[in-house]
């Protein structure tokens, strides 16, 4: 059975990290289409303060998901700051003390995450916001699970479906939080908060299946 | 118009311009990137940011294919000769004789008669002129009840037209009385008659009856025309004015001898536009020539070779600022008053100006690193300030009024993104809030902040949370209340949605907070400082916040700091109505208007809901997004003034300025705060805050920070 090493898999943070920073000027301008144009400042913000905490300090995923998520929290405000933030908060409290992660892990993982933005945010599927990236990516992965696809190839999945997720916005109406008052003006973009949450899932998986052993 | 899309293009280089999304250009332009624009542009009515989108090309490029097309000869513009006559002559008058506005019908099309042409024109010309509030003086006689008969306006709202003479003999059919009710009726106005003869037997007759109260009232109806409309009779033997039994025969001789070119009104005017005395002077009832030449808008709408001598008098007299007329009399009159220049521009075709191509990227700030903007202005922001604010401990997020929280009173936190200066921060201060949370650009500050400010906030009477309702501060100011509450600190909470434009009525909770935070905030605040309980706090924040109603325009786009990019374009021609404060594209594209339309749009949705009724007050805030100047602040308080004085609403209280922004944004806002008497005693509760000093009490003039 795959899986992959929480002691020394605190790297992939850093990369989701540098993901952000890279993607700052576009997230910022799909944002600026229907929103306020914040949503890459902010995040490469958030995700930067995170990166400096954790450079050098070797920590493992679940404590460098823990520290991006207290970041994300308590310092970036905003919609954003508060949904990231509790998502890797409870990435980081379920993989806390798991040696070795397996697929199973990592779905309990994602599955805690995704409740943990519904605690506190009222978006459904096809509202355009980061669950429409989100939901179809943790249902790929329980699919390909359930097919017993190998871990590897499950991830695999989970970015396709994500991507695919992020791609459905575009044609979506957004129903909630600022561009939901433009109405049909908001369709034909793809929303911010979704193409985000593509970028750190693509890296969060491609990290984890790069040291599958 | 003509338009021809030339199929030769000679010397077109667009097509190796590479540019992306030029690659797939459908088969039918060929591959010419000038015409598909063209197509697109004059064909199919696109505006140009469509264009873009749809060739996958920036505006800029779009724009100059435009202009280029015009240049290389892809495209012609012709404009039919009749029409290129007439503009050209209405051109000319307006020139000539400094009118504020000419419309001049062709003389191409002799099918129909004359009168209703002038009609249809002069219902034209009125029903882009005619507002909302106004008071439109109507003079009798065939032309004017033509207009009447074609006129059709949008919606307006609290229009009254008034007979601007007494009244005729019934007949013959366009007399005073059936020209002003045919006016009055097709733009649904109150109709005010002038109930005596528009001619009596003796001046003691005419002093007696403009005495009358009833007539006196009329006459003051009158007397606050802000526009009038009128037709010109001239006193050629075959004018109608010698049938129309408006005038005695004998009179008409005297007038006639004395050298009389024309009549307006009721009044005669010598060929220089001078008054000409006479015996009916004394005895005619309705407007005279001064009351008419005071009228801000002066509509004349007259035609018929016969007509040039008198049309000309009253334009030289000044009668006249609106003229509609056609191509002939107009001709007519220029030639007679010396315009020669005239024959050579009709036949002369008028070149284009080739559009200036100017494409700015990024916009100017004063900047040291865009990163550390929100922090540096901080800095700033709390020397300035020092007075009225201190930090919370070390945390500059979180800010606290000098003097303001104490023991047994509510406290008040209010809060939000920057980017909005003067709000949050402004409002801080004894008698007002008492500690404010501040975010990054146009984002919420995160918990942390927030529970600071309620801690330091607390009297020991629970805190009152007040904010706009966006999803993200929703998000950190309920996990702040939830840790607050845990301290032993009650929290209640009212969010501020005061922006009737973001969603309809039904989803009145749905709506966003904007500029009308700054009512909201200081009721709250007076409530706070008169010690009164959490539970009535709430409640009277409650009411100010549904009886705060806002709407937004704005006409450029703000940037960030970060980006110094406008975060999404308005066309030229355009502005976005229902604009929210943080740049995010408004409700609904439309072209740019006059100050007074866009005024009165906002005004008609404010009226819609606002359940005011005449003798009740209110607060107006005018509010710039941050770049519009003061000057058209005032353009815009102007126009409230007119309309809320036309309903008979008072305003208690005005501040006009930078109240609560969006960056660089060029926009405003209105806000009218429906006031009651509580409301009205805790607007004027003293407090003590940067931008807002409210001493004691005042009535009936604007309360100045």
């Amino acid at each position: 059975m795959q899986t992959f090493d929480n002691a020394s898999s605190g790297a992939i943070v850093l990369s989701m990290a540098e993901r952000i920073i890279e993607n700052r000027a576009y997230l910022s301008e799909i944002d600026g289409k229907i929103g306020d144009g914040d949503h890459g400042v902010n995040m490469a913000k958030g995700f930067g303060m995170a990166a400096e905490r954790l450079k050098g300090t070797d920590a493992s995923l679940s404590s460098s998901l823990d520290t991006l998520g207290t970041v994300l929290m308590t310092e970036i405000g905003g919609s954003m700051g508060p949904l990231y933030g509790v998502m890797f908060t409870e990435f980081a409290e379920t993989i806390e003390g798991v040696e070795k992660i397996d697929a199973a892990a990592f779905s309990k993982m994602l599955h805690a995450g995704l409740a943990g933005i519904q605690s506190i945010g009222s978006a459904k599927v096809g509202d355009k916001t980061l669950l429409d990236t989100l939901v179809p990516a943790v249902e790929a992965f329980d699919t390909a699970t359930a097919e017993s696809k190998p871990f590897g190839a499950a991830l695999e999945d989970l970015v396709a479906a994500a991507e695919k997720g992020r791609d459905s916005t575009i044609d979506l109406v957004a129903k909630i939080g600022r561009a939901s008052r433009l109405g049909e003006r908001s369709r034909g973009v793809l929303d911010a908060g979704a193409t985000s949450c593509a970028i750190l899932l693509k890296e969060l998986s491609d990290g984890a299946r790069a040291r599958l052993a | 118009m003509a338009l021809k899309t030339s199929a030769s293009r000679k010397g077109v280089a667009g097509r190796t311009n590479g540019a992306d999304g030029l690659d797939t250009i459908p088969l039918r332009y060929g591959d010419d990137p000038y015409v598909w624009a063209c197509w697109l542009y004059y064909e199919d009515g696109m505006t140009q940011g469509e264009i873009a989108e749809a060739m996958g090309v920036s505006r800029a490029t779009v724009n100059s294919y435009l202009a280029e097309a015009r240049e290389k000869g892809i495209v012609n513009i012709s404009i039919e000769p009749a029409r290129l006559a007439s503009l050209t002559i209405a051109q000319e008058l307006k020139r000539h004789f400094g009118l504020a506005d000419c419309l001049v019908v062709p003389n191409d099309d002799d099918t129909r008669p004359l009168i209703g042409r002038l009609g249809a024109a002069g219902a034209q010309a009125l029903s882009k002129m005619i507002k909302s509030g106004d008071t439109l003086a109507v003079a009798w006689g065939r032309t004017i009840l033509s207009v009447g008969e074609h006129l059709q306006t949008g919606p307006l709202q609290d229009v009254t037209v008034v007979q601007a003479t007494g009244g005729t003999t019934a007949s013959f059919a366009y007399t005073p009385e059936l020209t002003a009710a045919a006016v009055a009726r097709a733009i649904s106005a109150r109709c005010v008659n002038i109930t005596a003869p528009a001619i009596v037997g003796s001046a003691q007759m005419h002093d007696m009856l403009l005495a009358e109260p009833l007539i006196r009232e009329q006459f003051e109806t009158l007397a606050r025309a802000n526009r009038v409309v009128f037709g010109i009779a001239s006193l050629r033997p075959n004018s109608t004015i010698h049938t129309s039994g408006f005038f005695e025969t004998v009179p008409l001789q005297h007038y006639l001898a004395k050298g009389a070119a024309g009549v307006l009104a009721g009044r005669f005017i010598d060929e220089r536009g001078r008054p000409v005395a006479g015996p009916l002077d004394d005895r005619t009832i309705g407007i005279s020539l001064d009351m008419l030449r005071d009228i801000p808008t002066r509509i004349a709408i007259a035609g018929g070779f016969d007509k040039v001598p008198a049309l000309l008098a009253a334009l030289r007299g000044g009668y006249v600022n609106v003229l509609v007329t056609d191509a002939a009399t107009g001709a007519g009159i220029l030639r007679a008053d010396g315009v020669t220049s005239l024959d050579g521009k009709l036949s002369q075709r008028q070149r284009s100006v080739p559009v200036a191509n100017s494409y700015r990227t990024h916009v100017k700030k004063f900047l040291n690193n865009p990163n550390d903007v929100v922090e540096e202005m901080l800095d700033g922001l709390i020397a300035a300030h020092r007075p009225y604010i201190e930090t919370v401990g070390t945390s500059r997020r979180a800010l606290v009024a000098r003097n303001g929280p104490r023991p047994g009173k509510v406290g008040l936190v209010i809060g939000g993104g920057t980017g909005h200066e003067p709000c949050f921060v402004g409002y801080v201060g004894k008698g007002l809030a008492d500690a404010v949370a501040l975010g990054n650009i146009f984002s919420s500050p995160p918990p942390d902040p927030i529970v600071k400010c309620a801690v330091a906030a607390s009297g020991g009477a629970g805190v009152l949370f007040v904010y706009g309702n966006y999803a993200g501060d929703v998000m950190n100011f309920e996990m702040a209340a939830e840790l607050a509450e845990e301290q032993g600190i009650p929290i209640r909470t009212v969010l501020t949605t005061d922006d009737i434009a973001s969603s309809p009525v039904e989803d009145k909770e749905g709506r966003r907070g904007v500029a009308g935070n700054f009512f909201v905030f200081k009721i709250a605040g007076a409530a706070c400082d008169r010690g009164l309980t959490l539970d009535e706090c709430e409640a009277i924040t409650r009411k100010a916040n549904d009886r705060t109603y806002t709407v937004g325009v704005a006409l450029e786009s703000c940037s960030m700091p970060q980006t110094r990019r406008h975060n999404f374009e308005i066309g030229p021609d355009d502005m976005e109505l229902g604009m929210g404060i943080h740049g995010e594209p408004g409700v609904s594209r439309e072209r740019l208007r006059t100050a007074d339309e866009i005024v009165d749009a906002i005004m008609d949705n404010i009226f819609k809901e606002m359940k005011a009724e005449a003798g009740d007050k209110v607060a107006v805030l005018v509010n710039s997004f941050g770049a519009t100047p003061l000057m058209e602040l005032y353009i815009l308080y102007r126009r409230v003034e007119q309309r809320l004085a036309a309903k008979n609403i008072e305003i208690e209280a005005n501040w006009v300025g930078h109240y609560c922004t969006s960056l660089d944004m060029v926009g405003a806002s209105i806000s009218i705060l429906h006031l009651d008497r509580q409301l009205t005693e805790l607007l004027y509760h003293p407090c003590r805050t940067a931008i807002l000093t409210i001493e004691g009490h005042e009535t009936n003039g604007a309360a100045r920070g």
